[in-house]
């Protein structure tokens, strides 16, 4: 077994800093005893000299428009699970573990063709997602751990390797309990190749037998099994905007991250998204909603994004946006829609699919149709507009009339017993009498002819046989 | 070594006064073989904008494609109508011998968005023909649409006004159509490679049995209702 321990060292402050690109300095502080202190600064903060453990009001001396904000633990938590479901492209066996995640790495060392390359895909798509990781693979979990928070060696090829790279690691960097670094201190050791060399029976007697098992999980001498992460069922993303966001194009460099964030949750449960939800949320409510809605399930995050792009451009703000939320209810397992075709004939490089999608994407889905026929001798029947490249209605119904149709049929005048519109109108065809529809009480009985005008339009007219006989145009020919 | 023949054969919007027309007959029949024996392609341009000057519906500018639309709609790729003035008629259109699963109607909310679409859809490469009832046209929106039309191998069906007829364009062929009581009076304006001999008469009978062959060719069974 293989174990990619990865290390957020900046957790509780990228968790509100990666929404936004801003160049304004920003800390999180922490509570503990005294008054707040700085627990970490981001980097224009820590240009103008802030340092973790700074008091708050120190660190305001030295940034006048130091934005200060408190460590939120329970969005730490939340911002974890959401990365352990995304790392779940990588492997399915994921656990949590304090400011971290744990990965089996056997699988993706396969696919990935070595350490390197995986590592570095990992590191990519965190920086994605707006984090930044410190990564160590090693051949237990607890030697992952260690050696990520220690930044201490990525690579440990084999048990031996890992315990020759912890035989060099300072005391002091392995994360011991202060009382048990303190004791081996005073015994002389520095190094943790020290600690290793000591009699195990020593060691239980005096600092317990949970700190032996745990030297042993650490070098791989006794199981360290680990609990598995479950992914929820669906997708929720939340992503805080440090400072609110007026042009909705802006939001795109917040919401790419969810984006990406879902990708990985879908490509781990081999799920496709059809339908993405999006709440923009202002400082009063209502929040702006909207979804985004695909022609077949997606998983990949760039068409997404793309999609998102044109959408946005059509999204007008009624305030500035505090806070992005994603969520996908139902993802769709994408092997079964595997052979089923969207489109009859649809072309094979996916293009006429794109070309859907980003229409849709932009101009919204009710104005992107198809037409069909209707199985109805009323014109006003005999045509509806459906989503595009629907089958046809089956034969029988082909019919005939002009290309175009008004909605709703316009009266014409009556000129020396002709019809009239701009002039006379030659009446060019025999009539074609339609008599329908008596059966559901919108019955029409009406003859219709091709005319043209004046100028060389040509129309399509009707006359009533009932009532007044009145004409009305119909239709407008090509 | 790229010869100067090399490097402008491709294009289309470049109009080459006594072209040999190397592409001759690889254009898309019309339905019209009067018109197509004065087309330098011997029918429409593929990846290439072809300008129809009717002023308005009814007066035959689309009467005049809808033979070549039956025939790219038993294609893979869409027919795309962008922002038509008017709805369309499923009945109208499959007289006319479409396919109808390959319509592909796309509105606009505003001229903008309408040329947005035109250009997206010349582009995509999954349209055979995009048509377009743009208004006012800049010159550089039309090279736009020229060039998308290139890329995506797609010709684009541009319906503009008669008032067009005096504004510079680039593509490469431009008409002028309009219904006379003995049929459609087309008159080239422009077309690549070719010269224009005056206005031709597509007498109407013509464009029906155009049509009947159209639907005879795809659905033996069904004939036009009574």
């Amino acid at each position: 077994m293989r174990w990619l321990a990865v290390h957020l060292p900046c957790l509780p402050l990228e968790i509100f800093s990666r929404g936004v690109a801003t160049g304004t300095p920003l800390a999180v502080v922490e509570r503990s005893g005294g008054g707040p202190r700085i627990l970490l600064p981001n980097p224009p903060a820590a240009d103008l000299g802030l340092r973790p453990g700074m008091s708050a009001g120190a660190a305001r001396a030295l940034a006048a428009d130091l934005r200060l904000i408190e460590r939120d633990p329970v969005r730490e938590e939340a911002a974890l699970a959401a990365l352990a479901a995304w790392a779940e492209r990588f492997t399915s066996q994921v656990s949590l573990v304090p400011r971290g995640l744990l990965l089996e790495a056997a699988g993706s060392l396969r696919l990935f063709q070595g350490p390197r390359l995986f590592l570095g895909a990992v590191r990519e798509g965190l920086g994605g997602l707006g984090y930044q990781a410190r990564l160590c693979l090693a051949p237990t979990p607890e030697g992952a751990l260690r050696l990520a928070r220690a930044g201490w060696g990525e690579i440990m090829e084999d048990l031996h390797a890992l315990r020759q790279v912890l035989a060099e690691l300072p005391l002091q960097s392995l994360g011991l309990e202060p009382e048990v670094l303190g004791a081996l201190g005073r015994m002389g050791l520095e190094l943790t190749g020290g600690l290793l060399g000591l009699p195990r029976a020593g060691l239980a007697r005096r600092f317990g037998a949970d700190f032996v098992l745990w030297l042993d999980r650490l070098l791989g001498e006794a199981p360290d099994p680990r609990p598995i992460f479950e992914p929820p069922a669906r997708y929720r993303g939340r992503l805080e905007l440090l400072s609110e966001v007026h042009a909705a194009q802006a939001l795109l460099f917040g919401a790419r991250r969810l984006v990406l964030e879902l990708s990985g949750f879908l490509i781990g449960r081999q799920a496709g998204a059809l339908r993405l939800d999006w709440t923009l949320v202002h400082a009063a409510p209502p929040p702006t909603r909207f979804r985004l809605g695909l022609l077949e399930p997606l998983s990949e995050a760039e068409p997404i994004i793309e999609l998102l792009r044109e959408r946005l451009e059509r999204i007008e703000l009624p305030a500035p946006v505090r806070e992005i939320i994603l969520t996908v209810d139902c993802p769709e397992p994408l092997a079964s829609r595997n052979g089923e075709l969207f489109l009859r004939a649809g072309r094979r490089d996916g293009s006429d699919i794109r070309l859907l999608e980003r229409l849709r994407a932009r101009l919204g889905p009710e104005r992107v149709r198809g037409l069909s026929l209707m199985a109805d001798h009323r014109p006003e029947r005999a045509s509806r507009q459906t989503p595009p490249g629907e089958e046809a209605e089956p034969a029988g119904v082909l019919g005939s009339g002009p290309p175009w149709l008004l909605a709703r049929p316009e009266p014409l005048e009556l000129r020396q017993g002709r019809p009239w519109r701009g002039g006379p109108l030659v009446l060019e065809t025999d009539c074609r009498r339609i008599e329908s529809g008596w059966w559901d009480g919108v019955d029409q009985a009406r003859d219709y002819y091709v005319a043209r005008t004046p100028e060389g339009v040509r129309l399509w007219i009707f006359r009533e046989l009932r009532g007044q006989h009145q004409w009305f145009l119909h239709g407008v020919f090509g | 070594m790229t010869s100067l023949d090399q490097l402008i054969s491709g294009r289309a919007d470049l109009w080459r006064g006594r072209s040999p027309s190397p592409s001759a007959g690889d254009g898309i029949p019309s339905g019209f073989a009067d018109l197509d024996a004065l087309l330098s392609d011997g029918g429409w341009p593929r990846g290439a904008l072809v300008e129809i000057l009717a002023g308005g519906p009814g007066r035959g500018g689309l009467e005049l494609i809808l033979p070549a639309l039956a025939r790219l709609s038993r294609g893979s790729r869409w027919v795309a109508l962008v922002a038509p003035p008017l709805d369309p008629y499923a009945p109208g259109w499959a007289g006319a011998g479409l396919d109808l699963s390959r319509l592909l109607l796309i509105h606009a909310p505003d001229g903008r968005e309408g040329l947005w679409a035109l250009e997206q859809a010349l582009r995509s490469g999954a349209c055979s023909a995009v048509l377009g009832w743009p208004g006012r046209m800049e010159m550089r929106s039309l090279r736009r649409l020229q060039l998308a039309a290139e890329a995506g191998q797609a010709t684009g069906f541009l319906f503009r006004p008669e008032v067009a007829q005096v504004e510079p364009s680039p593509a490469p062929l431009r008409l002028r159509v309009a219904v006379r009581p003995g049929g459609l009076e087309v008159r080239i304006l422009k077309c690549r490679g070719a010269w224009s001999p005056g206005p031709l008469l597509l007498d109407s009978p013509k464009v029906s049995s155009v049509l009947r062959q159209a639907l005879a060719g795809v659905a033996p069974a069904q004939a036009a209702r009574p």
